[in-house]
């Protein structure tokens, strides 16, 4: 059933795509496609790749720079916070949103906790992986890869759109909005994937001369970047002409509004990158893997007014694109996870602020989800020998449940190894 | 077609099989068909290509044998682009005392900036982009300029923190001064810069509770990277390292931050660019164990034992490497440049005199073996179309293409060379050729110069193809620019 639905969705762009002269046959040939040089053929390939069987989308929302996990999910009756938060700990347990006795939202995620109360919240606690690094840059790339011993080069977001799509010749399956350079979840060799960071801007100023001449210019380019610099160009027409026919048919149906205050002279730009993602998911174009990111988290210093900002950032951008989402009748098939590199030192430092420290909450949101808190609470008075929350869940755990439940795709090969489940989601597809 | 084909002789590149990758291959497939050969022009006009051919060569042609092509690499490297003067001028000197020019010549001080006596610092980022990115496009020492932006990206810092562009506008100053000094002077320099103090949060620590933000950065990503040092190291050096805060400013301005609510602020104003301050009362008075040591430890002490730990000198030759020469540079040759590096006491002019006149600098591998960032591509553009007037336009360039000068991205500055290449940042590249075109009044330089000039002539068949094709020279500097060879360094 769902691959007939795959094939039928597939249809109307790759009819779109038959008047480009360019498009991404180039990644197809080398796959071995070359006998089915039609784009309607190739897209029949494509709904036939093995694993990929139902219409589920999944995006990963990136909070760059380490969240403060005790300020987002704020633990409310622990005396010990006080003790190692004397300053940041008062208002933000008082001013928090309760979930039940024990715990409450970060007063800013009010947007988050009306979801929470409809049952499309689920807080996984404790998550983080072994001998954590306290190097950005490092556990980033652990994130990134799922792989905490550093050998994998490849993103996990990037092995599934390899093993589980063929994002060849379907450059929007994968894409990362609101960004100039491709996020290392979603970097794999194998893949072809988009990157978009103003969908108004996204297009050749010079027009469709240019478009064209660009096209040749970039083909066949020599050198180590050459093969880098074609994908680019063949993945960028292709998507433009995807997003002149998809702009032309979205309304948003939720106001994305970016002028909360402003952090760090920055405006919302989660709500404008998560409004990208709406629209590619509610036209049609295709998408499985979004990923955006806000940064800012790395709260070393005045953490009270900041991090709570970043909340309600997060807030009202994610809360704008559910309702979004919902009003296109989507909801049921996206959904939407946090990440972040780790989360913060329980122990407040002396700018108000905390350094980097282990495990923290992730949030996953939508209607997938089954409510509710998992994972075990971290303690606060029995901590690492670095002073840090010791992780309860392995963040590949999380990562197998996304994979295996809501994409349906191999977990254990993506992972390279089975992780005990996590089950926030009201019905698996494969377990 | 305009341009008639000459006779000259074309030659294809013979079949290499060097390092080729699995996108590499990915590529090889698709240009099976169209025609792989890599085209050099060798006259001074354009020509048709030989007959479509199926081969599997996959590399540029160097030119590198030639004393001209070396020249035209070594200005592209450190220059930010360069005009036809630069060019001759260069030529004519030759390599090696072009390599003596850059190293030696004192950077040329920027005009100062007027806005940086705002009170506060609270004048635009544009002001402070377009103030530098003029200076890049006039200053006698190009060079100087280049370093200024390698060292922004390592030492980086964001004005978005930092809070107070006087104090970003006073970095830019001081990097470009310590540019080439020693690396021991210049940590010094970092530490107690006021965008630095801000940025990285020394400006708040304390002994007694210290912020580990500055002492952990420091050691990983300044000078010595991850797996060099302990957590303990980063908390003990924290405390070694606390003490510092902003300077004092001269006085103090009211000014009206919210019209509408009458709201005034006191902001600080500088009659002079000062450095951060030292207060021993913030300071931590015990002894630490840092870096294998225990003892009292200053921050002139936290660096000089950084400065003795083995990874400091090969992570900044690498780092300096993946700008200048290679992004995939051999172990031993990062070993051989940090150990020389090491040996001058941390000298920059060795090292970088070292690296310029490395046989890998000018080996064939090097040739086109980095990716322009987005500022030198468009200052290139900007000097290779022989106008100097559009600092606005690079300035409003830069994010879309994934570089916004004093806006770095994180803390580990700008990522390099592949990082540059997405489906966004390719197109934001054409599109800056397209509104750099629009700039030009009047008559273009000629096109078949530039193509000598700026691409060594070596272009791809496909480059070469449209420039057959092109209607006019507009269209022909168009190709130029927005070419892949161009964007190339």
């Amino acid at each position: 059933m769902t691959r007939e639905v795959g094939i039928n969705q597939l249809k109307r762009r790759d009819f779109l795509k038959a008047g480009l002269v360019f498009g991404a046959g180039a990644s197809g040939l080398a796959a071995g496609y070359a006998a089915v040089p039609d784009a309607f053929a190739r897209a029949v390939y494509a709904a036939k790749k093995e694993g990929m069987t139902n219409e589920n989308i999944l995006v990963m929302i990136q909070l760059a720079g380490g969240n403060d996990g005790l300020r987002t999910l704020v633990p409310l009756a622990d005396p010990a916070l006080h003790d190692l938060r004397p300053k940041l700990a008062g208002p933000m347990v008082s001013q928090a949103l309760p979930l039940n006795s024990q715990y409450g939202l970060n007063h800013n995620l009010g947007g988050v906790k009306r979801l929470w109360d409809k049952g499309k919240v689920a807080i996984v606690q404790g998550v983080g992986y072994p001998n954590p690094t306290f190097s950005h840059f490092e556990s980033i790339r652990i994130w990134e890869t799922g792989d905490p011993t550093r050998r994998q080069v490849d993103g996990w977001l990037g092995r599934t759109l390899a093993t589980n799509y063929d994002s060849n010749g379907h450059p929007l399956t994968g894409c990362a909005c609101g960004a100039t350079d491709a996020p290392g979840a979603l970097r794999d060799l194998q893949a072809t994937l988009t990157v978009i960071q103003n969908q108004k801007t996204f297009g050749f100023t010079g027009g469709t001369e240019v478009e064209a001449a660009v096209g040749a210019l970039y083909k066949g380019t020599p050198g180590i970047y050459g093969a880098l610099f074609d994908t680019a160009i063949a993945t960028a027409t292709e998507t433009m002409a995807t997003l002149r026919t998809s702009a032309s048919t979205y309304q948003p149906m939720a106001d994305y509004t970016d002028k909360v205050r402003l952090v760090y002279s920055s405006k919302n730009q989660l709500a404008a990158a998560l409004q990208l993602a709406a629209e590619l998911i509610v036209t049609g174009t295709g998408v499985k893997l979004l990923h955006v990111t806000l940064g800012g988290f790395d709260t070393h210093y005045t953490e009270i007014n900041r991090h709570d900002d970043l909340m309600g950032y997060l807030d009202s951008a994610v809360s704008a694109f559910y309702q979004d989402l919902a009003a296109h009748n989507m909801a049921d098939k996206v959904l939407i996870a946090t990440w972040s590199e780790f989360g913060r030192r329980p122990k407040e430092n002396a700018s108000g602020g905390t350094d980097h420290g282990a495990a923290a909450p992730l949030l996953l949101i939508g209607d997938p989800v089954q409510g509710g808190l998992y994972g075990a609470e971290p303690s606060l008075t029995t901590l690492d020998n670095t002073g840090n929350l010791k992780y309860s869940v392995d963040f590949r755990s999380v990562y197998q449940e996304i994979l295996s439940g809501h994409l349906g795709a191999d977990a254990a090969k993506i992972l390279g190894s089975s992780y005990d489940r996590v089950p926030f989601l009201k019905a698996p597809v494969a377990v | 077609m305009s341009v008639a084909p000459a006779q000259d002789q074309v030659i294809t590149a013979p079949a290499r099989t060097r390092g080729i990758t699995r996108r590499q291959a990915l590529a090889a497939a698709v240009a099976t068909g169209v025609g792989v050969g890599v085209v050099r022009i060798l006259g001074g006009s354009m020509q048709h290509i030989a007959a479509p051919r199926t081969g599997t060569t996959m590399d540029w042609i160097s030119p590198l044998k030639s004393e001209s092509a070396r020249v035209m690499q070594l200005l592209r490297r450190t220059g930010l682009g360069y005009t036809p003067t630069h060019l001759e001028a260069a030529l004519s000197d030759g390599f090696s005392k072009t390599v003596d020019r850059l190293i030696e010549t004192p950077p040329a001080e920027p005009p100062v900036l007027a806005a940086a006596n705002t009170p506060g610092g609270r004048f635009p980022v544009a002001q402070l982009q377009q103030w530098w990115i003029d200076h890049m496009f006039t200053t006698s020492t190009p060079f100087a300029e280049r370093m200024t932006l390698f060292w922004h990206g390592h030492f980086t810092s964001d004005y978005r923190k930092a809070a107070d562009d006087t104090f970003m506008y006073w970095q830019n100053l001081t990097w470009r001064r310590m540019a080439m000094t020693d690396l021991r002077s210049m940590l010094m320099s970092v530490t107690t810069d006021p965008a630095m103090l801000r940025y990285l949060d020394l400006a708040t620590s304390t002994g007694q509770s210290p912020n580990e933000n500055y002492s952990r950065e420091l050691m990983e990503l300044f000078t010595m990277g991850a797996g060099n040092y302990t957590e303990a190291d980063v908390r003990e050096g924290a405390k070694a390292l606390a003490g510092w805060q902003v300077p004092q400013p001269d006085s103090t301005a009211t000014v009206v931050v919210d019209a509408k609510n009458n709201v005034t602020r006191k902001l600080p104003v500088y009659s002079s660019q000062k450095s951060g301050v030292f207060n021993p009362r913030r300071s931590y008075k015990g002894s630490v164990t840092f870096l294998g040591k225990t003892g009292p430890l200053d921050t002139q002490g936290v660096i000089d034992r950084i400065l003795a730990q083995p990874a400091t000198a090969p992570l900044i030759a690498n780092k300096v490497v993946q700008h200048f020469v290679t992004a995939r540079p051999s172990t031993g040759y990062i070993k051989n440049l940090g150990d020389t590096f090491r040996r001058s006491k941390y000298d920059m002019k060795t090292l970088m005199r070292a690296i310029f006149t490395s046989p890998e600098f000018v080996a064939d591998q090097s040739y086109r073996s980095l990716v322009k960032s987005p500022t030198e591509f468009m200052v290139h553009t900007g000097r290779a179309l022989g106008i100097s007037s559009f600092s606005k336009l690079v300035a409003g360039h830069g994010s879309g293409m994934g570089q916004s000068l004093f806006d770095p991205p994180d803390v580990n500055g700008w990522p390099n060379n592949e990082a540059w290449i997405s489906s966004n940042t390719v197109v934001e590249r054409v599109n800056f050729v397209t509104a750099a075109m629009g700039q030009v009044k009047g008559s273009l330089p000629s096109p078949s110069d530039g193509i000598h000039r700026h691409l060594d002539g070596v272009l791809s068949p496909q480059t070469a193809s449209l420039l057959n094709q092109a209607a006019d020279d507009r269209a022909r500097w168009f190709i130029l620019l927005a070419s892949p060879e161009f964007q190339l360094k």
